[in-house]
């Protein structure tokens, strides 16, 4: 549905890098990326916007040079930008000034019932929760019948409480209201209930793209695992392999004291450096040669046996466990 | 009990400049009398020349609305090289001398193409010259309130830039265009050295009560004084008032 092919922006210090990819159509297209990645930046160029290097197709339609107004792309950003000298009820038919929208009535009352806003729809726009205004920004958007719908960290500013259910609606947006959605988040939650496929995006480079059990779990490198919260990536040297430049992880939780040597698991001579008890778990930091493993263990496990600092021991963990990256 | 005598300073000190300006204001209506002040705006050559100050300075406001507001949008939407010198260079006319300001417009424009001297034309220009700061300045402020993706939103749907600007961006700066056209008209009402320069005739009401002051002494010009600041009052009041009901 969305075709982008070397995208290329440059505004003051910070560049997109000749971004490609490709989002179908009807599906839930979650970017995943810290503050400051370009998040933003790039939902404005892929809405016309920001004017881009490269090309972007809409079908078979290039639309890189076509205005926002005329490339129907609906965007949220994250503080909802609805109108002020508006009411509710005119916000979200305010595209309907500018462009014909086929059974608007209906549609209207359909958004209106399913995100849940009928009570509101007279109220000033400074008398709405977070929650509420969120609701009212993706109805406008949807109201102008748009063929891809961009969302700019929807959630950010929503009360926890809510989250559940907004996440919920917004995945039926897209088979009700026949829509292609593109989702900026900093939230990995947000992007395994909601995503169909998931890019990484950091510092202006998408770094990782797939599906989204795929990116998640087996991160192809460092510096995108380290952004999904992977611990303990070490080279994989440590384990006996080779290659250079190749990088293991394992989960703190996966590590155990002790000696257990087999074909199946790997085993490490260590240093307890440091350890700290918290109430059901024990954080330990046991140094291997030159690296630190971080270990929670979990405090029924290590009843019978004691872990001083200081104390020289061995760590395991089982190679299913060991994730390369 | 501190806060209490913190505020008590603070309130004195802002009540001495409250009564420095209101002082003159009343002492006038007063020494007037109310009858004189409405005997004298019937006198012909006071409504005249009130209606051509409020007309003139109207004018120059419209004049700067049509042309000051889109300059003001784009200072405070885009960067470019030379903005900074060219918000100096709006800001000039606040600094200058007026009477300096009027010779410069008649050294400028007294070139026989545009009818210049003693002119509505002349009066108009000159209370432009002097005042369209106050309005770009507001209108400026204004539109560096209402953040862009205000216009980006309205644009994915469907409105186009000029679409977005009188349905979002204007509505939301609305309130410092009109102060600052407020600010404009009234610092044009009480234009004198530069109109004074270029058009001595017709008279605007400062011209008159400076030529009445001159010729007939303060008990004829303080009248015309009074019933200049009264129409300003009430009309400054009106327009505040109806935008208030709008908000």
């Amino acid at each position: 549905m969305l075709k982008v092919e070397n995208i290329f922006l440059k505004k003051g210090s910070f560049v997109l890098h000749k971004l490609s990819f490709e989002v179908e159509k009807n599906s839930y297209f979650v970017i995943l990326g810290k503050t400051g990645s370009g998040k933003t930046m790039l939902l404005e160029a892929l809405a016309g916007i920001q004017k881009v290097e490269g090309k972007i197709f809409c079908g078979d339609i290039e639309v890189t040079n076509i205005s926002p107004e005329k490339r129907n792309f609906g965007f949220v950003y994250q503080d909802f930008v609805l109108f002020p000298n508006m009411n509710v009820q005119d916000n979200i038919k305010f595209s309907s000034k500018y462009k014909k929208i086929e059974n608007k009535g209906e549609l209207c009352d359909d958004l209106v019932d399913f995100l849940q806003i009928k009570e509101i729809l007279g109220r000033n726009i400074k008398n709405l929760s977070g929650g509420e205004k969120q609701r009212v920004a993706i109805a406008r958007a949807i109201y102008s019948r748009p063929k891809l719908l961009l969302l700019d960290e929807p959630l950010s500013a929503v009360d926890p409480t809510f989250i559940n259910s907004i996440m919920k609606s917004l995945k039926d947006i897209v088979k009700r209201y026949d829509m292609t959605i593109i989702h900026v988040t900093h939230n990995f939650r947000e992007a395994s209930f909601l995503a169909d496929k998931v890019a990484v995006l950091l510092d202006g480079r998408i770094l990782q793209i797939g599906d989204t059990y795929e990116v998640l779990n087996e991160p192809k490198n460092i510096e995108v695992a380290k952004f999904l919260g992977f611990k303990n990536i070490f080279p994989t040297k440590l384990l006996g392999f080779e290659q250079n430049g190749r990088y293991f992880s394992v989960d703190p939780n996966k590590i155990g004291f002790g000696d257990k040597d087999g074909n199946d698991t790997y085993s490490f001579d260590c240093v307890i450096e440091n350890i700290l008890g918290m109430s059901e778990h024990y954080k330990v930091f046991a140094k291997v040669g030159n690296e630190t493993f971080f270990c929670k263990v979990h405090k029924s496990a290590l009843e019978g046996k004691e872990l001083k600092e200081g104390q020289k021991t061995k760590i395991y963990m089982d190679k299913k466990d060991v994730k390369f990256i | 009990m501190r806060d209490k005598g913190f505020v008590l300073v603070f309130a004195f000190l802002g009540s001495i400049l409250f009564l420095f300006l209101t002082i003159p204001l009343i002492k006038l209506f007063l020494s007037v009398g109310f009858v004189n002040i409405f005997t004298t705006i019937q006198d012909k050559e006071v409504y005249d020349s009130i209606f051509l100050t409020l007309k003139s300075a109207f004018y120059a406001v419209v004049f700067v609305c049509i042309t000051g507001i889109p300059l003001a949008y784009l200072i405070a939407r885009y960067d470019f090289w030379g903005k900074s010198i060219l918000e100096s260079i709006l800001d000039i006319p606040v600094m200058v001398p007026h009477t300096a300001a009027g010779i410069a417009l008649l050294v400028a424009f007294s070139n026989g193409y545009i009818d210049f001297i003693d002119t509505t034309t002349g009066i108009v220009s000159a209370m432009m010259f002097l005042s369209a700061p106050f309005l770009i300045n507001g209108a400026k402020e204004g539109f560096k309130k209402v953040d862009v993706k205000y216009e980006y939103v309205a644009r994915t749907l469907g409105a186009s830039r000029l679409s977005a600007f009188f349905s979002i961006v204007l509505p939301n700066a609305r309130n410092d265009i009109i102060n600052g056209a407020l600010m404009m008209w009234s610092r044009g009402l009480g234009e004198f050295g530069a109109v004074v320069i270029i058009a001595y005739h017709p008279m605007v009401a400062p011209v008159l009560i400076y030529d009445r002051f001159n010729n007939y002494g303060l008990k004829y010009s303080a009248p015309v004084a009074a019933d200049m600041i009264l129409v300003s009052i009430v009309l400054f009041l009106t327009v505040r008032f109806v935008n208030n009901r709008l908000k």
